[in-house]
Parts: structure tokens; sequence; C-alpha cells
């Protein structure tokens, strides 16, 4: 313990966890990649990876964050850690609530409106807070606070490193222990993940998947932080080592008031390990809410779709259900609500677009072969020209009477054919976004919302 | 010499799906691969026993089962891929990433419906044409194929084999197979080449589908998917499957009977429902005991402690005695054998031998489940 203590000793800047702040804020954070293309690299379009989330992390809580692969997910935890810059939007530390309150005042003000006190407010508040505008001092407190767990032990940890020096390299860098010392403060880091002493002089391919996961794990408690992001920890071991990981996860967690955002594309584990889960859908948050409410009583289809399709061991009766449907681009998502193309429970105003009726149209051969061109005006409002008029003419029955999804039929505004031109129309809709629906839950479908109460 | 698989007997009955579970590295794999020879030996030795295995033609003709592993080179390249199928853990790495998807596919063809192509597309066909529909054409050969007097032959051969290509594309409930057939792997998702894969392995109606792992490289969603359509063309097509996996709930969910194995070994088989409603052997257990679900309070998953013990020339003894709870100095010593212990469920698990012996067994009484 003594260890410990000397520890906490040496990162004073600790406040005490009773304090009214929030770890992790973020405020409409967006990471977009750009797709380039073509010899001169020109960039043609952004893959929207994060598209606008939003949620606070309060101390010594666990944040689970669920979603398909490819959601943005895991781009989110590198944001957040700082291993990568955001496109948009703001991550603050440690911002507390006063703080918070203040900012959102300020931020409602447009710039040019501000008084002079609320811009010099603001600068102080940026500057002590906002991840990407810390410096000097500020930075490093949080830098050693937010530590990273990656998903693969086996590419996060250096192949021609002891185990010594991988776990005592933080201690080292942070100038915190040498010699005799520093060897003494590894042992105590590896027994405390359930490793011992002769383990230190390895190499992490002389481990197995579970241990070299726990040496990841001494390495990110090494600066005895605040924060650390769990990107999948255990998604590449085995159950009876999983179980082990995660139970070690939760002992830490509590000797060391430790908090953390748990990233997983596995419900049950994140079911488990967290007390507030958002669910993840191409970019955005699509639903919010404690552990227990969001599995007993989802409020968005999506998440009603993957409680369905994971399998469950303690089931009584069996049955997975998968999603149908086409996964939208993620360099243009739709519009509207972003899961309509597979949403079991659609309805005409979720935002059908142009992108739905030409993705119907190459799931069938005969009618895809005779489509030349989409001339696009806006996403919900385009011209098609086939071919030949037959091929438009063709098209337009089976609009009419093939087995276009009768939700899609009914959503689109006006058809008209000119020659071997159609052109569609579908109503446009605003952009869906999260709303709170009350106890803290805040969903991002219509049908929970109070957009949908109108309808 | 490592035992990676080490004296495993089970059955796989006719158009029933047979689960094998068991952690990472603890021979799933390789059981399935030496079903079809797939073990590179050298250094794989396939130091004795037999994989019996009685296909539907042969017992249409009245013959007996036959050895898969002594059989000639040649039989066993007509079983792979024809009677016997596999579908591979990792779709992005099992598809050739040079090949068009129809070029894969078809290659199942080629090497296994030749004949039937050839007499669909009329009664005789010259040496050129039996030849490329056998695809052992050689250069100059596939020049002579544009030529006039060949190349409508060509065509019509390659129209028949797009045919089916087609229609096995269709067969997996892909939309619009000719336009996935002119893609290349790195175009489709990792739930369409999967399905490319399934087509490719249930082209020809196998006897015996092998799936390792098929969808753990999957999003649930769409492994809810994929897991519908092999039980509907199972269930068309008569097929029976092994499925191997790592993951209990889901194979609660798709098998009719679990093969439990442990380092080499089979510790505990039975109906599906014998053995998640009543599992016998401590691994078992723990494995089942070990997966989160809502029940469990944070901090209190039960794990198995340890890990999976070398298999580098192991002493006659229990594989899971550095693990087990329970163990006794027998398990130490002795290799335990399989006893039956229920209607068809049987353990291989000292605790449950008959008490008429002098040595110390066992006990699982305690065991808190």
């Amino acid at each position: 313990m003594g260890v410990v203590t000397s520890l906490r000793a040496a990162n004073k800047e600790r406040e005490p966890l009773t304090a009214a702040r929030s770890v992790i804020s973020l405020r409409g954070v967006e990471k977009y990649f750009p797709v380039k293309e073509g010899t001169l690299q020109r960039v043609v379009g952004h893959v929207r990876a994060v598209d606008g989330v939003s949620f606070d992390v309060r101390p010594g809580e666990t944040v689970g964050l669920v979603g398909e692969s490819g959601c943005g997910k895991t781009t989110l935890g590198r944001c957040i850690s700082g291993l990568t810059q955001v496109t948009g939007g703001r991550i603050y530390f440690r911002l507390s609530d006063a703080d918070a309150a203040r900012l959102d005042v300020i931020e409602a003000i447009a710039a040019s409106e501000r008084t002079r006190d609320q811009v010099r407010e603001l600068k102080r508040i940026e500057e002590n807070h906002r991840i990407d505008q810390l410096e000097g001092k500020a930075w490093k407190t949080y830098r050693r606070n937010c530590q990273v767990v990656f998903q693969d032990s086996f590419s996060s940890l250096n192949p021609r490193q002891l185990v010594k020096d991988i776990v005592g390299r933080p201690l080292r860098v942070w100038n915190e222990a040498s010699g005799e010392e520093l060897t003494e403060r590894v042992v105590s880091l590896l027994e405390s993940v359930g490793l011992r002493r002769q383990h230190m002089y390895r190499y992490p391919h002389q481990f197995s998947g579970g241990q070299r996961q726990r040496v990841s794990i001494a390495r990110a408690l090494a600066l005895d932080p605040e924060f650390i992001v769990l990107d999948e920890p255990t998604s590449a071991l085995d159950v009876s080592v999983q179980a082990q990981i995660l139970n070690l996860l939760y002992d830490l967690q509590r000797e060391r008031g430790l908090t953390y955002l748990f990233i997983s594309h596995d419900l049950g584990v994140v079911r488990l390990m967290s007390d507030r889960i958002a669910v993840m859908y191409l970019g955005k948050v699509a639903e919010q809410g404690t552990a227990t409410e969001l599995f007993e009583d989802p409020r968005h289809p999506y998440t009603e779709a993957l409680l369905a399709a994971n399998p469950d061991i303690k089931a009584k009766e069996s049955g997975m259900k998968g999603l149908h449907g086409h996964v939208p681009d993620p360099a243009s998502p739709p519009e509207g609500c972003r899961f309509h193309t597979r949403c079991p429970v659609v309805t005409p105003v979720c935002g059908w677009e142009v992108d739905d009726a030409v993705a119907w149209l190459q799931d069938h051969e005969a009618l895809a072969e005779g489509l030349a061109a989409v001339e696009r005006r806006t996403n919900f409002d385009a011209t098609l020209v086939f071919h030949t008029e037959e091929a438009a003419a063709s098209a337009v029955e089976a609009f009419h009477k093939g087995d276009v999804p009768p939700v899609m039929r009914s959503a689109l505004e006006e058809m008209s054919t000119d020659g071997r031109k159609v052109s569609i129309k579908f109503s446009p809709v605003p952009p869906v976004e999260l709303e709170d629906i009350g106890g803290g839950r805040l969903t991002a479908c219509i049908l929970h919302t109070s957009r949908g109460l109108r309808i | 010499m490592i035992h990676a698989v080490d004296g495993v007997s089970f059955e796989i009955r006719d158009g029933e799906t047979l689960g094998l579970v068991g952690e990472t590295g603890c021979g799933k794999s390789v059981t399935a691969r030496s079903f079809i020879r797939l073990v590179p030996t050298p250094p794989g030795v396939y130091a004795g026993g037999q994989v019996l295995f009685w296909s539907s033609d042969a017992r249409r003709e009245g013959r007996g089962p036959i050895d898969l592993l002594t059989i000639p080179k040649d039989e066993m390249l007509d079983i792979r891929g024809d009677r016997i199928a596999m579908i591979f853990q990792d779709p992005g790495k099992a598809l050739n990433p040079a090949l068009s998807i129809r070029n894969q596919i078809a290659e199942v063809f080629y090497q296994h419906r030749s004949e039937e192509i050839l007499h669909s597309l009329g009664p005789w066909a010259p040496r050129l044409i039996r030849r490329a529909a056998r695809q052992e054409s050689s250069g100059f050969e596939r020049f002579l194929l544009t030529l006039p007097p060949f190349r409508s032959r060509a065509e019509k051969l390659r129209e028949k084999v797009d045919q089916l290509v087609g229609h096995a594309l269709s067969e997996v409930q892909i939309a619009n197979p000719r336009k996935i057939m002119e893609s290349y792997p790195h175009e489709l998702s990792g739930g369409m080449k999967q399905r490319v894969l399934i087509a490719q392995a249930l082209a020809c109606n196998p006897d015996l589908l092998i799936a390792d792992e098929p969808t753990t490289a999957l999003d649930v969603t769409i492994q809810a998917r994929i897991l519908e359509l092999i039980a509907e063309l199972q269930e068309r097509l008569e097929t029976s499957v092994l499925y191997i996996s790592h993951d209990l709930s889901l194979v609660k969910e798709i098998c009719d009977r679990v093969a439990v194995m442990y380092a080499g070994r089979i510790v505990e088989t039975g109906t599906t429902d014998e053995v998640f409603s009543n599992p016998k052997h401590p691994y078992t257990r723990g494995l089942m005991a070990a997966v989160p679900s809502a029940a469990h309070r944070r901090g209190e998953l039960a794990s198995i402690v340890g890990n999976v013990p070398e298999l580098l020339d192991p002493e006659p003894s229990c594989r899971f005695n550095t693990r087990c709870p329970y163990a006794v100095e027998i398990c130490r010593t002795v290799d335990p054998r399989t006893i039956p212990v229920g209607e068809s469920q049987s353990v291989a698990c000292f605790a449950y031998e008959s008490d008429d012996t002098d040595v110390v067994l066992p006990r699982l009484e305690a065991w808190v489940s």
C-alpha cells in the first residue's frame, strides 16, 4: 500500500471524487476522415466516423459505448484519449458543473454579441479544460490522467521490450522513479493485475492473450490515472479469461476509484460492466440510458435489434433475429434517421431518400441494368435516367406494383415519367437529434420523442 | 511433439448440427481440418485413429463408409469441396483477393461438376473444351478457345457456369447476383463475403459442412442473419453441419448436439438440452458460468483460474487437472475414460466413476453452479 499512497501524493492535482464535475464532457464531437480519389488525391468526400456526439462521464462511473463495427466507437475513444484531433466539437476534461453551466450560457450567445467578461470567461474555461487547447501543466495533467487499454494486446505492446520496460516506461518518462525504486513500482503494478515478479523479465510474446492484456492494464495504471479508455479489452480473449479480466477491471476500479469508458460490441459484457450506456449507430448516439433501463426497456429500434440478435445463454426460448436491409455508406449517411434503412418499425417520415430507391433498384437485376444515371438535386429529389423508355416504364411500374417496401412507397411523394427520365421526390425531413425523454434517458427515434407524438 | 488432438471420438449424424466448443488452442480447428486432411504433413502427423465418412452416394450404392485418413490424395481432392465443404472463420482471408467472385465460385464447378456441365452442353465435346471445363487449359489452348471454331462452344460453357454461379449466389439470398459476380472481395462487406463463402461451400450440395467459427468476425445483427441462412439451407439440402465455436450461447441456439473440447480431448458430449441444462464436467460448468449475463453482479463473474496447458508430450492425466478446483491424486496420474451419464450424455471425469474402487475420486457436490 505504501507505493499506492506515494502515488497519490505524487498526483497532487487530484481533487476529491465528490466534487461536482465530470471527468470527460463531450459537446457535439465530430471526426471526419477525408476520402481521396485520383492521381492528385483530391478530397471527394468525408467519412463521418463520429458525427456530433455529446455525453458526460462522471467520476467513478463506467460508461459503456456499444455498437456494430464501423459505427465510430473506437474513433470516439481515440478522440477522447487525445490520440487523434477532432474535426469539430469540443471535449472537456474535468469540467465542473458550475463551469459547464456557464459554458452553456455563453455558447448560446452568438460570438459577436458576447460581452468582454464572457469572452474572458470562455477563454479561461477552454484553456483549462478543453483538451485540444490545453497547454503546459494542464496538458500534462490530462495526459497522465487519461490512459488507454487497446483491443489487440499483441500490437499495443512493443515486442522488443521487456515487460519491465513496458510497464516502467510511463514512470521513467515522468521521472517518477528510477533504478531500484522503479523495479519495485513495476513489481507492485504487476502484482496488482495478478502477475508476479518473475514475469518482469519476459517479452510480450511469452505471454498468453489474457496475461498480455494484464500487462497492458498494468501499464495504463502506472501513473495512477483517473480515467481509462478500455477499447474492447476482452474481445480477443476466451470467455474464461475474459471473466478474469473483467473481474480484475472491476476490482481495480473499486480500489483506485477509476473512471472507465468501456467500448465493446459485446452486449453481455457492456451490460455487466457499465453504469450508463450509449448505443452508437453510424457515428451518432442512437440511445443513451442506465444499463438496466436500456436493456430492460429499450427505446430505440436499433437497441432492440441488437438485443434480439444477441444469443443469450440463459434465455429459455431460443431465437435470434437479424436485421435486413442495406447498411448506408458512412461517407453519405441518410439525412433523416440513419437507421431507417434497416429499421423493422420504420415509418414514412423517417427520412426515405433517393439512395433508398436506387439501392432497391440495384437489388433487381433487370431494373439495375436499365439504370444509366442518377441526377441528384437534393437527397430527397432526383431524376433517374434509364437507357431506354421501356426500362423507365418498367421501373415505374415496379415502383407501383412490385415488392417495394410499402413504407417506402407511401413515403414517395411524387413520381413522374418523361421519356427515359423518371423524377422521384420524397418529402424532406430534418435530421433526427438525440432527445431527452425523461428519467435521464435519451433517444434518437421519433417513435419515442416529441416529434413522433406530433404525427 | 505437440498432441493437438488426442484421442477424439464423436459422430455426426445425418442432417444434424453438432457444435464443437472450447477455448482457443484446444484443438477444435485441427480436429475439423483433419476431416479433410488440411493439416500440413509434415510437420503434422496423423498418429492414429480413423475419420469414417459415409457419403450419401456410397449409401445409395450400398458401399460402406471410407476412412478419410487413408484414402489416396486424388480421392481426397474429389471429396473436398464436393462431399465435405468448409466455411472458414475470416471471410476476408478465405477469399482470393485477386479473383472476382464469379471466378472463385466457378472454380468449385470446374473442379467437381465438369462432367455434368459438359453433358448439359451436348453429347460430344472436343478435347479442348473438355480440358477447359476441367480448368486444365494451357495458355496456348486458352488462345485457341478465342478463335472461331471453338469460341461459341467456349462461350456456351462460360454461360452455363455463370448460370450455376448465379444460382449458387441467389441460394444464399444475395440480391442481384450478376452484379456481385463481377465484384472483387474487397468491394463487399463482411457479411456479404461470408455469404459468398457459404455459396461456395454449398455449391455442390455437400453431405457435411464444416463451419469453423463462421460468424466470429461479424456483427451480431449480421451473425443472426448468416445463422438463419445456414439453418435454412441445411434443412433444405439435408446437410450435416459441424459447427465450431468458442461462443457457448451461440452453440446453444443453433446446435442439436454439443461436444465440449479441452486440450485436445472431448470432455463432454450430449444433446444441447442435456449439456446446457445439466453440465457435468467441471470445465463445461466453468465455461458456462463465465459467460456474462443479466444475472451476474459486477466483479463476481466466475472464471476458470489458470491457462490451457501446453500439450508437449503430455503424461497420462485428466488435462483439466491444473485448473480444476476438485482435482485429486487420480486426476493427475490416470487418463479419464468416457462415462455415459445420461440418455445420450457422456463425460470424461473421474467424479462420475462408480465408487467401488480403492482410489479417492473427486467430489463435485460442493460445486456451486
